[in-house]
């Protein structure tokens, strides 16, 4: 099973009381909050301890994008997945992942994707997501056809890297005349495909139906089997038998000197699970992004929400992992003989957790708990 | 038919669309907005003892098929010229309200002999240049409500239309209306940038009326609409939300009948 580093890089640096007043950290929480000589430092941070996590022996490092929230600063997954590329050497870089429907030109899209390969050697992992409903807004993109151009663009990006150019590409929503670029993926046909989800059946069945990893994200474990039994399901009727890499799991986890340590820091969790999560229906369910099926499935997967959940109550549903090194390793590997899973992703910084402690756990995650969780 | 009206199904434009049909008289078409068909209404009535009023769910809206390739309101206005055709209706009057305001516009710039008077009620399509249109996807059904109205206790109906949790089988109708509202208003937002240059084609007698306290859809609008059709009449109704056919009944029935 392989290990993957992963932070969505946050902006944390204002008081939690400002966003208080308004109806959610995303989408209109304004950005007169964010001090881009602050944001600067913080990527600094944030990098080095990418670094470091490939130093101590992550096999993979995860990088995420969102849009108009503190939550996530990573705005271009391309942008830092290039500098990763270059600033480490043996790591797999996972992007998880390339907002499909929102872009407008997937070509372009499919350029960028090679690049970040070819610079990394072919290490790169080329997440595809749906994104969240929130990504709808900030972009523009109507949610209505937001899977038609999920689809599309996939299609796209796949025929892009492994067509030979030029050629003409005339859909529903893409149209171009004279694709050929001249940067093409190192790795053939092309760089590994993931897809992330949080309980939308169809996501299970697209993924399945390609043969690509499915990556369940925050999911309580019963949740997180069903779905990975849907994948079976849907990968028999294609013609295949899943095998754990075909499976990923992303948690949140902090390990620490001793578990009242890793108590207290693991407290920094809780800004990330809390108002990043709340907001209004209409933000995270513009018209369309659900289907009735999966707003069906969503109402049973969580019977109360995450930014609801209290401390105890996370780490009692296995979203949070926090302990020593002994205590930690013993969570884990609970999860991954209950899931079977390829890939385990761990969110290991978040909120206001300082560059020292989260160092700290990357140190006792690499050198303590990633060889444990290794040993057959 | 006087008091009453139909609740039926027609075939018309290769799509199954859902019609109420009461009165009769001239024809009269009337075009629901954003939020759908809230079925045969007081004004509907009041009309209703003068002309034979046509009150169909847009396709993708209500009970009426989705013709896929609809995709934007002119797309709807197109289907709505062809489903005519089919109808046998040549000639009549249009009143659209909201959305449906623009598509009654889109209907009159693309075929102008076919409407003959044309009621446009706090419409869409247009660009304001004071204010915004409100972004209704970004609301809650219940802020929505809210917006619409300037002051409930005055609109007869709004217990009725308003008062009660919708059953699962009107939420379905309501998310379906909301879905296929997105799906064609959603870029530009709510407006077609030709449709004022278009809009100096007209020459029907067109009637403009509008809520002094629209907070949906601003006045300018309204004033927009009234500069571009040439002859237009506009009229704002003192104390009246976005809808002003369900807020003021009478009041409205009063100023559209004159002109009709």
């Amino acid at each position: 099973m392989d290990v993957y580093y992963f932070t969505e890089m946050p902006y944390a640096e204002f008081p939690e009381s400002e966003a208080e007043k308004f109806p959610s950290m995303r989408l209109t929480f304004p950005n007169t909050y964010f001090d881009p000589r602050l944001a600067s430092e913080l990527f600094r941070r944030y990098l080095d301890e990418y670094q470091y996590a490939e130093e101590v022996g992550f096999d993979g490092l995860m990088i995420n994008e969102h849009h108009n929230t503190p939550s996530c600063m990573d705005v271009e997954v391309n942008i830092t997945g290039g500098i990763l590329a270059r600033i480490t050497q043996r790591a797999k870089i996972l992007m998880l992942g390339n907002l499909l429907p929102t872009t407008d030109n997937p070509v372009r899209l499919a350029e960028e994707i090679a690049m970040v390969d070819v610079i990394s050697g072919g290490r790169l992992i080329s997440g595809v997501v749906r994104g969240i409903g929130v990504e709808n807004w900030a972009t523009n993109t109507n949610p209505v056809y937001n899977r038609e151009r999920f689809e599309e663009c996939h299609d796209l990006l796949i025929k892009t890297w492994t067509t030979p150019g030029p050629f003409r590409w005339e859909g529903k929503h893409f149209h171009f005349r004279v694709i050929n670029p001249w940067m093409v993926p190192i790795q053939k046909p092309h760089p590994p495909i993931w897809v992330p989800g949080t309980g939308s059946p169809e996501t299970v069945e697209w993924a399945a139906r390609h043969r690509y990893t499915y990556a369940a994200f925050l999911t309580p474990l019963d949740v997180a089997e069903d779905l990975f039994k849907l994948y079976h399901k849907h990968a028999e009727e294609v013609g295949y038998t899943p095998r754990p890499e075909h499976f990923a799991f992303m948690i949140c986890c902090h390990v620490n000197d001793t578990d009242e340590k890793a108590q207290e820091e693991g407290r920094h969790f809780l800004w990330r699970m809390g108002h990043p999560l709340r907001g209004p229906q209409a933000y995270f369910a513009p018209p369309g992004y659900v289907s009735r099926v999966a707003a069906l499935m969503a109402s049973r997967r969580r019977p109360k929400p995450l930014n609801q959940l209290s401390y105890q109550e996370l780490q009692d549903a296995n979203h949070l992992i926090v302990g020593s090194p002994e205590t930690v390793i013993k969570k884990l590997r609970y999860i991954k003989d209950r899931l079977g899973i390829g890939a385990l992703l761990l969110e290991a910084q978040a909120g206001q957790m300082s560059h020292q402690t989260t160092m700290r756990s990357i140190e006792l995650l690499g050198r303590e708990v990633i060889p444990a969780l290794k040993e057959l | 038919m006087a008091d009453g009206y139909t609740d039926a199904f027609v075939e018309v434009a290769e799509t199954k669309l859902r019609m109420l049909r009461g009165g009769q008289g001239e024809p009269l078409l009337i075009l629901h907005g954003a939020g759908g068909n809230r079925g045969w209404l007081q004004y509907m009535q009041l009309l209703s003892q003068r002309f034979q009023v046509y009150v169909p769910d847009h396709p993708g809206f209500g009970k009426s098929d989705q013709p896929e390739w609809i995709a934007s309101v002119p797309d709807l206005a197109c289907f709505y010229l062809w489903a005519l055709e089919d109808l046998g209706l040549s000639r009549l009057r249009v009143i659209g309200f909201s959305m449906g305001g623009w598509l009654a516009a889109e209907m009159a710039v693309m075929c102008p002999q076919l409407v003959e008077r044309m009621v446009l009620v706090g419409a869409a399509g247009v660009k304001p240049t004071q204010g915004e249109i409100t972004d209704i996807f970004l609301l809650s059904p219940a802020e929505m409500t809210a917006k619409m109205f300037y002051d409930t206790k005055q609109a007869p109906e709004y217990e009725q239309l308003y008062g009660a949790q919708p059953s699962p089988e009107e939420q379905d109708l309501l998310t379906r209306n909301r879905e296929m509202a997105a799906r064609i208003t959603w870029k530009p937002y709510m407006h077609d940038p030709r449709l004022p240059s278009l809009l100096r084609r007209l020459r029907m007698p067109t009637l403009i009326v509008w809520g002094r306290q629209d907070a949906i859809v601003p006045v300018n609008c309204g004033e927009l609409y009234h500069q571009n059709i040439r002859g237009s009449e506009l009229v704002i109704m003192e104390q009246c939300g976005h809808v002003p056919q369900i807020e003021k009944p009478q009041e409205f029935v009063n100023i559209v009948s004159e002109f009709l």
